[in-house]
């Protein structure tokens, strides 16, 4: 039994840190360009931006991933998605990314605007483009200050994915579930519920680790 | 033919006039000290040379080539500023070294990234320049360290030594040693002095009464945002003709 559970309760959890690789590997780099979009000096832009953060990081995940996964079918007849898992997995991906490059861009913008304007001018006075600028002075310096805010999102994440149960998206909580209501011949069985506990307490102990290394790596400098 | 040539120029921010009307003109090889009171404009000044303002009016030339006009937009694309600003260094009164960087990087990475761009100069020839800068100032055992491991006096030579390593025409300072110490301005007075000697060409704005007066070979006193008295440096600050700068000397000998 145990063995059972257990290989059920990793297969799902396997698919809890899909949708958290993928979420990250799309939104960290799209909140960088969210947050260049609301610290656009063309206002409309800026606007724009900002609206749609306002949006997005003001209404709940769990209503997004809905929106995303059932309005476009009801609206043009047949769903877009791909159908089962697959279908399930993009229409999560493709929210995740969205809500947490939105939080992200905000934790960038503050980032890139406490390095200090002295940075900026120092390089643009030795003939540097704002590219170089951006690419080789402040960017390791907001990668320094935003370490601890972007751990906590991060574990947060971990976490959120367990929302995409709402579509039935079959993550670890989703497997936990099953063997209550009936998975594998075993229902009413509530341990693996509590286990899947673990999996996330293991995972994000050594996310914990990880951020705590990056930071004593950036220690180098102030 | 001066070396520089300011012509005219005008900056207000809002409905407050930073600079009016202010013409004056650089030989090569010479230093120009500009002093005054908080406010009086100085900094802006240089800032508008730096090209990190944009004056309103006037116009500012380098060996007889106009680099600003403010009647041709054509001199202020961003992509001709970029180049223009090579003509001039500037030192900052906060050092502005860049944090993650060592000393020796600090210096070596602008014209790295240039060579990247235009060819022309091997990294290694670009890394003993930069070594040798920073010898010059006096920080050879240095390059290694990052700016937070090393004092005021000595992060202001290194970001002396990043100035010179794009070897700039005319080599700005803001007040280089406002931020500093007093026990530490001696060693960053010292680096400019031996600039001077040098025959570099330099504008230094600041407070230091007795360094303008030895180093420079031309002072300009500001006050609100004009150009009050220019002249040989004895006699602007030892026998001022204007009464505003009598009474300006006079709070610093006073304080």
């Amino acid at each position: 039994m145990f063995e059972t559970v257990l290989g059920a309760l990793t297969m799902g959890f396997l698919q809890t840190l899909k949708l958290f690789a993928v979420t990250l590997i799309g939104a960290i780099p799209l909140g960088l360009v969210v947050s260049f979009g609301s610290m656009s000096r063309f206002t409309p832009l800026r606007w724009l931006t900002r609206t749609v953060v306002w949006v997005i990081r003001g209404t709940p995940l769990m209503l997004q991933l809905l929106i995303i996964f059932f309005i476009p079918g009801q609206w043009m007849g047949s769903s877009p998605w791909p159908s089962g898992e697959s279908g399930r997995f993009l229409a999560a991906a493709i929210a995740f990314i969205i809500n947490y490059a939105c939080y992200f861009s905000e934790i960038y913008r503050g980032g890139i605007q406490s390095v200090p304007v002295g940075q900026q001018e120092a390089g643009l006075v030795l003939g540097m483009t704002k590219r170089q600028i951006f690419f080789k002075v402040t960017l390791l310096q907001m990668i320094k200050r935003i370490v601890p805010p972007m751990s906590n999102e991060i574990i947060t994440l971990v976490k959120d994915t367990s929302i995409a149960r709402i579509i039935s998206l079959q993550e670890v909580i989703w497997a936990g579930y099953a063997f209550l209501k009936g998975s594998h011949g075993y229902s009413g069985l509530t341990w693996p519920l509590f286990f899947t506990g673990v999996y996330y307490l293991v995972f994000n102990g050594g996310l914990t680790l990880l951020f705590g290394w990056v930071e004593k790596k950036l220690d180098y400098f102030k | 033919m001066s070396i520089l040539e300011v012509h005219h120029i005008e900056k207000h921010f809002g409905a407050t006039h930073v600079l009016e009307d202010i013409s004056f003109s650089l030989e090569q090889g010479q230093a120009l000290a500009i002093i005054g009171s908080s406010g009086s404009g100085k900094t802006t000044l240089l800032r508008c040379l730096n090209f990190l303002e944009v004056p309103d009016q006037g116009r500012i030339l380098v060996n007889g080539e106009t680099l600003f006009d403010a009647a041709d937009p054509a001199t202020q694309l961003e992509s001709e500023i970029r180049k223009k600003r090579l003509h001039f260094g500037l030192v900052f009164q906060n050092f502005n070294l860049f944090p993650q960087y060592t000393a020796l990087q600090n210096v070596t990475l602008a014209r790295e990234l240039l060579a990247r761009e235009q060819g022309g100069e091997s990294r290694e020839h670009i890394l003993e320049a930069g070594k040798e800068l920073l010898a010059q100032m006096g920080l050879a055992d240095r390059a290694g360290h990052y700016p937070h491991q090393l004092s005021g006096g000595q992060q202001q030579r290194v970001a002396i030594a990043r100035a010179l390593a794009l070897q700039p025409d005319i080599l700005c300072f803001d007040e280089p040693t406002s931020a500093l110490d007093p026990e530490l301005t001696g060693e960053v007075l010292r680096v400019i002095r031996g600039l001077a000697e040098k025959k570099t060409t330099m504008i230094i704005v600041t407070h230091e009464m007795a360094f303008a007066r030895d180093v420079a070979d031309q002072v300009i006193f500001m006050d609100g945002g004009i150009i009050v008295e220019q002249g040989d440096p004895r006699q602007v600050i030892e026998h001022p003709r204007e009464e505003r700068t009598r009474q300006f000397l006079s709070r610093y000998e006073e304080g």
